[in-house]
């Protein structure tokens, strides 16, 4: 037997693949979590309205969402709704963390694997826009920062946001800083369309080059988004067969009917499956999930993505294609939030605190996350993290063996294997530090 | 590309950590056209620091056997090593794992097969190695970074966050009874500690420009004491915390002393204090960024 180890880059955390070969043959491919964070132990005694502030500790790139997400755990137990203003800043303030998400993923991420370089900050800069004088570095990292900004506007701190609290949040957007972000959305809007273009033409000819998407085969899908149309800020979990069917819709307080959920030896991270089948969240997952993206341009490109793959679609390298239209999306939608007011009265309502049990959930980049917290004596008693990372693992590793039997045979390895691990993993942009927490 | 190879070089070192340090590095592109970033598996692929790398930044706290061989072997190939965030410059968020029925509960996670294998808590990077500057916060704001590479000696921040936020201070609203941290509506441009919050922001050193106090949250003190007290022990930090207070609420100094050991705040509080209960000297003020 053969163990062939990978160590992966450009992903967030740490994690490497496994591999074992006998005669040619792929016997295993293990997707590693190495680190462990242990916020599930060490949160347990902690003040429960500390929650929102630490949590997003768990994770600088995924911390909006775990903000959110504990925020509106707590509001669970403590039985208060916030106000409409309240939701709408929510909103924003996930937007802008799916922009920055769905930017790093696929410009520093995975732009470089269409053209074999190692980093973006390494890519030829030939590439530079003769017209606005940008290199695609530059222009890629503006795309980001754009929702770095919105962050901020809609969360206070840049990485670890502090705006939303239980009840609401701590303030309004000022119709100057709207107008603000509005002007800065709309000049960046036709860039960003212009790079996801230049990335959708990048990945056709990659796909010429090595002959496939990817694992093609079909699988169940989860996502918390809306039905007619995205909705981050979500409430409730759907299940996609494969066969593109509807299997189930579930209030998150109901999660361990529908998933189940088992740890390995080889990994920090654990895997869950729906009912023992693998299952997909992120980005594919929601296209897949949602009849339509709601605002104009996300909606021509969803049309051009489904007139060529189907619907719904699997080879999994699309799921990079569909972070692009999640990104055109929450342009639109960020302009269409702003352009009204979100700075009168009634941010928050008042609450009292007491004991209990409460679930929050959001629709994060990477697909649904829930916080499960027990409350007692006013200290958090017994928490869970339900990953959306963990919900892919199976899907991940199920994407690395067909990766491993294509280009491994008793004849030999094709060097193109790594490259193809490293392509595999990213497709589903997995957070280790999550998956750890 | 022959021109960009006389750009000072620097890598990141990424230890057990949350990655948002390198989440604002990327914030600061500026650095994109100046430096050039030989490691950061983040966003590069290449899977060792290069031996003539001039700047390591690390981030993340030490918490398995990996991240110890890693720091040890990136620090000897460099000429200079900062340590970024706090869980570097402490240990960090991590540091709330270090007691004794919750460590219990981390170590029976260690028994998994060829993993790297989970220290008994979590380290500061300056256990095992020496370090030239230290650059705090949860995370550094991007100007930091650029401060941190470009010449951190011409770098000028108002001395507290109280001083960059700039709330009114008033002595007639005097609240009997402390809030927490976040409870119901915030009143605009009023100091927070006037409105019953536990607000550590007069003490805490700036740079970050009052990000989280001005939209209405609290500072919870994640840069860290201002020089005034960051090379003494914790209690003298506390008295001064403690003084505000008593100045501008009627608030009991018993409610106050049971809040200010709240998790939360020692996440960071005690990033540079802590050393003095571990025998080793605090972290000089001129390294501190």
């Amino acid at each position: 037997m053969t163990t062939l180890r990978f160590p992966l880059s450009r992903i967030e955390g740490h994690a490497r693949v496994e591999m074992e070969v006998l005669d040619g043959q792929v016997k295993t491919a293990q997707f590693q979590a190495i680190e462990l964070r242990g916020f599930r132990f060490f949160m347990i005694g902690t003040p429960a309205e500390q929650m929102p502030v630490i949590v997003p500790r768990i994770c600088g790139v995924c911390s909006t969402a775990h903000h959110v997400a504990s925020v509106k755990a707590l509001e669970d137990v403590y039985q208060v709704t916030p106000p409409e203003l309240a939701s709408k800043i929510r909103e924003v303030l996930l937007l802008g963390q799916l922009i920055q998400n769905q930017a790093t993923s696929l410009f520093i991420f995975t732009m470089p694997d269409r053209v074999g370089a190692s980093s973006l900050f390494h890519m030829d800069q030939d590439e530079a826009n003769a017209e606005q004088q940008l290199s695609l570095a530059q222009r890629s990292l503006k795309i980001r920062q754009i929702g770095t900004d919105l962050i901020t506007l809609a969360g206070g701190q840049f990485i670890h946001p502090i705006k939303a609290v239980i009840g609401g949040v701590t303030s309004g957007i000022k119709r100057e800083a709207a107008d603000g972000m509005l002007k800065a959305l709309d000049e960046m809007l036709p860039v960003a369309c212009h790079l996801f273009d230049t990335y959708w033409d990048m990945s056709i000819s990659m796909k010429e080059r090595i002959g496939t998407w990817g694992d093609d085969q079909p699988a169940f899908y989860i996502a918390s988004t809306g039905r007619s149309h995205p909705s981050f800020n979500s409430d409730e979990i759907r299940v996609l067969g494969p066969d593109g069917t509807e299997r189930a819709s579930f209030p998150p307080r109901l999660f361990r009917s529908y998933l189940e959920y088992d740890e390995t030896e080889y990994s920090y991270a654990g895997q869950s499956s729906y009912q023992g089948q693998v299952m997909r969240a992120n980005s594919l997952a929601r296209v897949n999930l949602a009849l339509s993206m709601g605002t104009p341009l996300a909606d021509e490109y969803l049309q051009k993505l489904t007139h060529t793959f189907g619907k719904p679609a699997h080879p999994i390298l699309l799921f990079d294609l569909c972070r692009g239209i999640e990104l055109v999306y929450a342009f639109e939608r960020a302009i269409e939030l702003l352009s009204k007011d979100l700075d009168y009265e009634d941010t928050a309502i008042p609450y009292t605190p007491h004991d209990g049990e409460g679930y929050g959930l959001v629709e994060a980049p990477r697909g649904p996350l829930i916080h499960h917290y027990k409350v007692k004596d006013g200290l958090i008693e017994d928490v869970e993290f339900i990953i959306p990372t963990v919900h892919n693992m199976l899907a991940i590793e199920r994407a690395l063996k067909v990766a491993g039997e294509r280009y491994i045979t008793p004849a030999g390895i094709d060097l193109e294997l790594e490259k193809a691990v490293g392509r595999v993993v990213r497709a589903f942009d997995p957070c280790i530090a999550c998956a750890t927490q | 590309m022959s021109e960009k190879k006389t750009l000072p070089s620097f890598a990141v070192l990424q230890l057990s950590g949350c990655a948002g340090c390198e989440v604002s590095l990327i914030n600061a592109s500026e650095w994109v056209d100046k430096y050039q970033l030989v490691y950061m598996p983040l966003v590069v692929s290449t899977h060792t620091v290069p031996d003539d790398t001039e700047i390591l930044l690390v981030s993340g706290g030490v918490r398995n056997d990996e991240d110890v061989y890693n720091l040890r072997r990136s620090t000897e190939l460099v000429d200079q090593v900062i340590a970024v965030g706090t869980c570097a410059i402490s240990g960090g968020v991590a540091n709330l794992g270090d007691r004794d029925e919750v460590r219990a509960m981390f170590t029976a996670q260690d028994n998994r097969h060829h993993l790297p294998h989970l220290l008994p808590k979590s380290h500061p990077v300056d256990a095992f190695v020496d370090v030239d500057l230290y650059l705090p916060g949860c995370p550094p704001t991007p100007e930091l970074f650029m401060a941190a590479l470009s010449g951190p000696q011409d770098y000028q921040a108002g001395s507290t966050v109280c001083v960059e936020c700039g709330r009114e201070k008033l002595k007639e609203m005097r609240p009997k009874h402390l809030l927490g941290f976040q409870q119901g509506e915030v009143t605009p441009d009023i100091c927070l500690i006037n409105q019953g919050y536990l607000c550590v922001g007069s003490s805490t050193r700036g740079g970050c420009r009052a990000i989280c106090t001005i939209p209405g949250h609290p500072c919870v003190g994640c840069r860290g004491p201002s020089n005034a007290y960051i090379e003494k022990e914790s209690q003298v930090w506390f008295d001064r915390v403690q003084k505000v207070f008593e100045r501008l609420t009627d608030i009991p100094p018993d409610e106050i002393n049971r809040a200010l050991h709240s998790p939360q705040l020692s996440l960071f509080l005690f990033q540079f204090a802590d050393y003095l209960d571990g025998g080793r000297p605090p972290r000089l003020k001129e390294k501190v960024l």
